[in-house]
Order: structure tokens, then sequence, then C-alpha cells
């Protein structure tokens, strides 16, 4: 018996707390987004407190070794990783100005991270 | 006089307790994920501000974090690996913060 390719997915929120460069957590969260993808589950990610720090531009990471998240983050749609949210609060709370930020961010108060949460088969949290 | 190295970010404690012991001739030296409290606008930033601490940003780090030279709060001063020899110098003695 053939079970329909959808029957097997489960929908995955991959939430992500803790800022790059000082923790290496941020990018297990990546990896694990984007392995999900190759395995063609549905993937959700969420930047939330000092996550959204992931999201500025401009990371020189080329002195350092150390891999450009945004880079990272802009090629997400290549994966079909379509939909990325953010923290508002967090991210006005850390004084980052919106026109440097990603355009396909939807950006979520607390009720909004609550629901989003609510509404995914598994949730990660780095 | 001290020098004050904050590596954490200003969601943590460290950057305010820090302020909370700051003498008047001492400076904070913001690296690692410290860097991101000199971002003009954000809570950090209004810490150090009101603060009137002498403030002194990694650059290399700076750089690597994405805060670059215009997200910076008026005032922060850059110092390359040399200019953070300097500052030791300077200071004298040095208390880190992680």
């Amino acid at each position: 018996m053939t079970a329909p390719a959808a029957a097997g997915r489960k929908s995955i929120l991959v939430a992500s707390r803790h800022a790059h460069p000082g923790s290496s957590l941020p990018r297990s969260a990546l990896d694990t987004a984007l392995a999900a993808a190759a395995f063609d589950q549905p993937v959700t990610l969420l930047f939330l407190g000092e996550g959204v720090l992931q999201l500025l531009p401009g990371q020189d990471s080329g002195a350092a070794g150390v891999r450009n998240l945004r880079k990272v983050l802009d090629s997400l749609p290549l994966y079909e990783i379509e939909t990325v949210y953010a923290d508002a609060a967090a991210a006005a709370a850390f004084g980052l100005p919106r026109d440097a930020l990603p355009p396909q961010i939807e950006w979520l108060d607390a009720a909004g991270m609550q629901a989003l949460l609510d509404r995914h088969d598994h949730v990660l949290g780095f | 006089m001290l020098l004050h190295t904050v590596s954490r970010s200003p969601a943590h404690s460290a950057l305010r307790d820090c302020l909370a012991v700051l003498g008047p001739d001492d400076a904070i030296l913001l690296l690692g994920d410290g860097v991101y409290a000199a971002i003009a606008g954000g809570e950090g930033a209004a810490l150090l501000a009101g603060s009137g601490a002498t403030l002194f940003v990694l650059e290399a780090d700076a750089a690597l974090a994405g805060v670059q030279e215009r997200l910076l709060l008026p005032g922060a001063t850059v110092v390359d690996d040399d200019g953070f020899v300097a500052l030791t110098e300077r200071y004298g003695r040095q208390l880190a913060w992680y």
C-alpha cells in the first residue's frame, strides 16, 4: 500500500533564541531546518529574543572563518523555507533598524508567537 | 581605573551588573556578543548612554556581528586589537563580565 506523500509530513518549528557568533546554537538551528527541508518536511523558522540579532546584515565573517548566518538566511527560499518569523518586541529592544532586516520576515508579537508554537506538530528550541 | 570587558548581549545581566558598579574613571570595552549593546536605539545603548561610561567597541567582533559603524551609539570609539592592548596598558586592571 502506497501512502500519499503528504501523509508522512509533520510540520516542524525551529525556534532560535541565541545570538551568533557567541554561540554555536544559531548555526545548529539553521542546519536542523535545512536538514528537515531536505527531507521534504515543512519547516518554519522563528527568531526570538536574542536570536533576532542573527538577522543583522553585513556580518563580516571572513576574518574569523565563521559562516555568515545572514547569507544562509537569505538562501532559505532555495530550500523552500519561505516563511520566517521573528520577535518584533526583541528587534525593537535591540534597536535593530527594520529597513536593514530581511524583507521576507513576518513580525510577530507574543500572542502571535504563542499561536505559531501551537500549530506545529514538532517544536525544536535552539 | 578599571577596564570592564562585556562579552554578553544586552539581553543578559552582565551589562547591567557592570554598570551598577562602574566607577567614574572606568571604561567599558564591548567585545564578543557584547558589541550588540552599542546599537544606537537599543536598550543596551540607552543604559550605556545614561551611565556616561567611556565606551569602546572591538572592531573585529563588531564586524563579525554585523554591527556596522553607522549603527553605533554616538561617542563609542572603535578599537582594533592593538587598541585593545593599549587600553589594558592605560587602565591597568581589567574585569571581565560574561
